[in-house]
């Protein structure tokens, strides 16, 4: 069946200002538990992840130029939500500016919300040939100070504008994975905090038979295979899980050389696969393929195909945020995150 | 604490949010925030709905540290530190009072350009207040 191209006509990316190094950790801890995060983001008192997802909607209709307006869908994806239950994206339709008819929804339970929302939204645009979806992903995932699992927690947002209206990327396909996982990353009702029982082989098992199956029945529907794509971009909970899966799926580590961010901002939960697509997009050249694998534990992944079809790229791009920052140490870090009071 | 109810305060989220004012019909002035009657003629209640652009100069401001905070910002204060309070004058005229965010308190000086971006001002009763804070002109695009 042909259709019209939909995919990402513009996109934006932000990262708090604030960061912490992992010596502050092996100071405090004696050791530092993320592998491959030499430092990591971390959100100011007057931030969350509503005024993140704010942010990059305003960037991501800026670079195309694209009124708030137009929107005529929102989906807004975090696991860090501030309120459990309340519309989330009702504080972004307002803050934006985006007519109170566009269909909006919340995807909050794993770190492949992002991606979710994101299927969300291409599903709009297909159905609706002239709407305009805006995907607005923003994550702080918080973790006791006690468990390993919050060294890596880091932060970080990226928006897209999807549409069949001047393309930068076209959604070439996606495929998905989901089985019954439990055990690693999650988080009971009346939880503020995202539990893991630590059994790492039992969870990168999950991990890895998620995301490998998703892309290897992705390249399979589309035909396309490993020397098709010039970026790969797998979700990050640590800087070095994503070489294995990349390694398995017949990838090096240059595939994934423009998306990985783990190693300066951290874990960014289901921020993680929207941010590093928006660092693919930012090195991406005309004509280029990126592939795109988010995990969450559950446990369930999604894979996505894009040709870049435009050079039309974010500004702020995902460099300049890397580089604005202000350290903060380990005391200043447990008072922002609420860990003492 | 100054006590905001929360049909009140949701009553001002138009101008918190998106920088809603509103232009005087009879001598053109923008308002911000909203009033009821315009406060440059004090003539006229007929406005229409203007949204400002968020940008300004900071006119002048004071550094709140040292347990000096009000109470809805004590714990802000605590966890996060010194921060600056600001009269920006707006690129639109009027003078507004707000804090500046993302900027060491040192670095804030007279006539540096600012502009909005949405922040957590405070919470109460367990809602999260949201609104507009500063933050330094080259941080915004």
């Amino acid at each position: 069946m042909s259709r019209l191209p939909v995919g990402i006509s513009g996109y934006g990316v932000a990262v708090p200002r604030l960061r912490i190094k992992k010596d502050e950790y092996a100071k405090a801890w004696g050791s530092f538990q993320a592998s491959g995060v030499a430092e990591k983001a971390v959100m100011g008192f007057d931030e969350d992840i509503l005024t993140f997802a704010t942010k990059v909607s305003k960037r991501a209709l800026a670079s195309v130029a694209l009124e708030p307006g137009k929107v005529t869908r929102l989906a807004l994806a975090s696991t860090s939500a501030p309120y459990v239950e309340k519309v989330l994206s009702g504080t972004i339709v307002t803050g934006v500016g985006i007519p109170r008819g566009a269909f909006v929804s919340d995807h909050t339970t794993s770190s492949r919300a992002g991606t979710e929302a994101f299927m969300a939204g291409i599903e709009h645009v297909i159905a609706n040939p002239s709407g305009y979806a805006l995907v607005a992903v923003a994550d702080a995932p918080k973790a006791s100070m006690w468990s390993p699992i919050e060294h890596g927690l880091g932060a970080g947002a990226a928006g897209f504008v999807l549409s069949h209206d001047d393309l930068i990327a076209e959604f070439e396909g996606h495929a998905a994975y989901a089985c019954e996982h439990f055990g690693e990353r999650f988080r009971p009702r009346d939880e503020e905090l995202i539990r893991d029982l630590n059994v790492k082989k039992f969870a990168q098992s999950s991990f890895m038979g998620a995301t490998v199956k998703a892309a290897s029945s992705l390249l399979k529907n589309i035909g396309t295979k490993p020397e098709d794509y010039a970026h790969v971009v797998i979700q990050q909970p640590d800087a070095r899980l994503p070489r294995t899966i990349a390694k398995k799926l017949g990838f090096t580590d240059a595939h994934l050389a423009s998306s990985s961010i783990a190693g300066e901002l951290g874990d960014l939960g289901a921020a993680s696969a929207p941010v590093g697509l928006a660092a693919a997009l930012d090195a991406g050249k005309l004509g280029e393929r990126i592939l795109v694998i988010s995990y969450g534990s559950g446990a369930a992944s999604d894979a996505m195909s894009f040709k870049i079809v435009g050079d039309r790229k974010a500004v702020p791009g995902i460099r300049s945020e890397l580089d604005r920052k202000h350290y903060i140490d380990y005391i200043q870090y447990l008072k922002l995150k609420g860990a003492i009071k | 604490m100054a006590h905001v109810s929360v049909p009140m305060y949701w009553r001002t989220v138009p101008q918190r949010y998106g920088m809603v004012g509103q232009r005087c019909r009879k001598c053109d002035a923008v308002n911000f925030p909203p009033k009821g009657v315009c406060k440059y003629c004090n003539a006229s209640s007929e406005f229409d709905e203007v949204k400002l652009s968020g940008k300004g100069k900071v006119h002048t401001f004071v550094l709140i540290g040292a347990g000096g905070a009000p109470p809805e910002f004590a714990e802000q204060e605590k966890a996060g530190g010194m921060y600056p309070v600001a009269i920006v004058e707006l690129d639109e005229g009027p003078k507004v009072i707000g804090q500046i965010a993302d900027v060491n308190p040192k670095d804030v000086k007279m006539g540096m350009p600012v502009s909005t971006e949405l922040r957590k001002i405070y919470s109460e009763e367990g809602v999260i207040r949201y609104g507009f804070k500063f933050i330094p002109e080259e941080l915004s695009r």
